[in-house]
């Protein structure tokens, strides 16, 4: 197992790969957030996105094995903090498409299941996979700290 | 969470790992942290409010002493989660090495009013809260306490 270099301001998680693990992932990320002053109401947004991406990790990225580990790595860069959730890629993730909007999946045209990524999209600044070294699947999302206090840097 | 049909009737354990900078205040992303896992392990209220106490102790003690407040520095904690117990490691990467004498050793209340530094409690609270405690060597070289906390049905 690797990890990133550990700056002044930078945590690093790892946690089972079991679903109900998100909810320890939520609770510490949450901790970290309010020791760097955010705003409740981001850390609520934070909270839900950060629980929509661990579920994907374990369930899909790592495909539910129980033997396998999902790693989280939060830190501060410029005006942002910025999670990084990494699973160890037993499903790498692969675009499939525009996807269906929720009108769409509420007439029945898909599965109601797989609304995720977008409600990660519309709860953070920036959202998205990204390449990382190691083998996996690395999903990053940033929240800009507009509303936190700039003491806590 | 923690639990298992697994037929084999091994110990079952799930770890969680979290490294946090040597700054003061990160402590309670450890608190929360672990008040999480404990919630969800079945804890009771009062046993998760000495279970924060002991680890602010702990991981303030890391900070503090271990690490002698470098923020470059890591502190590094382990959650390990058994049917019947939640054991809490915490480690720091050894800038002073902590004196044994002082992990058995109680203070006198009456001498320490004596004195203008109210402080030297930790070890002493960690003891009375936790079921079991144990003061070592990591195998990094830091100073690294082990906490059980018994989970009672």
């Amino acid at each position: 197992m690797t990890y990133t270099t550990i700056t002044t301001t930078s945590m690093e998680l790892t946690l089972p790969n079991e679903l109900g693990y998100e909810l320890i992932a939520r609770d510490a990320v949450a901790a970290f957030a309010r020791r760097l002053g955010m705003s409740v109401d981001q850390i609520d947004d934070l909270k839900t996105a950060i629980c929509e991406a661990c579920i994907n990790a374990i369930e899909h990225g790592n495909s539910l094995n129980p033997d396998l580990c999902v790693q989280i790595s939060c830190r501060v860069e410029d005006e942002c903090l910025v999670i990084e959730v990494r699973d160890q890629g037993v499903h790498p993730f692969a675009p499939r498409g525009e996807p269906l909007s929720i009108v769409e999946k509420l007439a029945g045209m898909g599965s109601l299941r797989g609304m995720g990524l977008m409600l990660i999209s519309q709860l953070c600044d920036e959202s998205g996979f990204v390449s990382c070294d190691d083998v996996g699947n690395c999903f990053r999302l940033a929240f800009q700290r507009r509303q936190a206090a700039r003491s806590s840097r | 969470m923690g639990k298992s049909d697994d037929i084999s009737h091994e110990p079952v354990e799930k770890i969680i790992e979290l490294r946090l900078p040597s700054k003061l205040g990160y402590e309670r992303v450890v608190m929360d942290t672990a008040a999480s896992l404990a919630r969800r392990m079945g804890f009771h209220t009062d046993r998760v409010e000495s279970l924060k106490t002991a680890i602010s102790e702990a991981v303030t003690n890391a900070i503090e002493h271990g690490n002698q407040h470098d923020a470059a520095m890591k502190v590094v904690v382990l959650l390990t989660a058994r049917d019947d117990e939640l054991i809490i490691s915490v480690a720091d990467q050894g800038r002073k090495i902590l004196d044994q004498k002082c992990t058995t050793s109680s203070p006198k209340i009456a001498d320490v009013l004596e004195t203008s530094d109210k402080g030297g409690w930790g070890i002493w609270l960690i003891r009375e809260l936790m079921d079991e405690v144990e003061f070592t060597i990591a195998p990094s070289g830091g100073n690294q306490v082990r906490m059980v906390i018994h989970l009672e049905q």
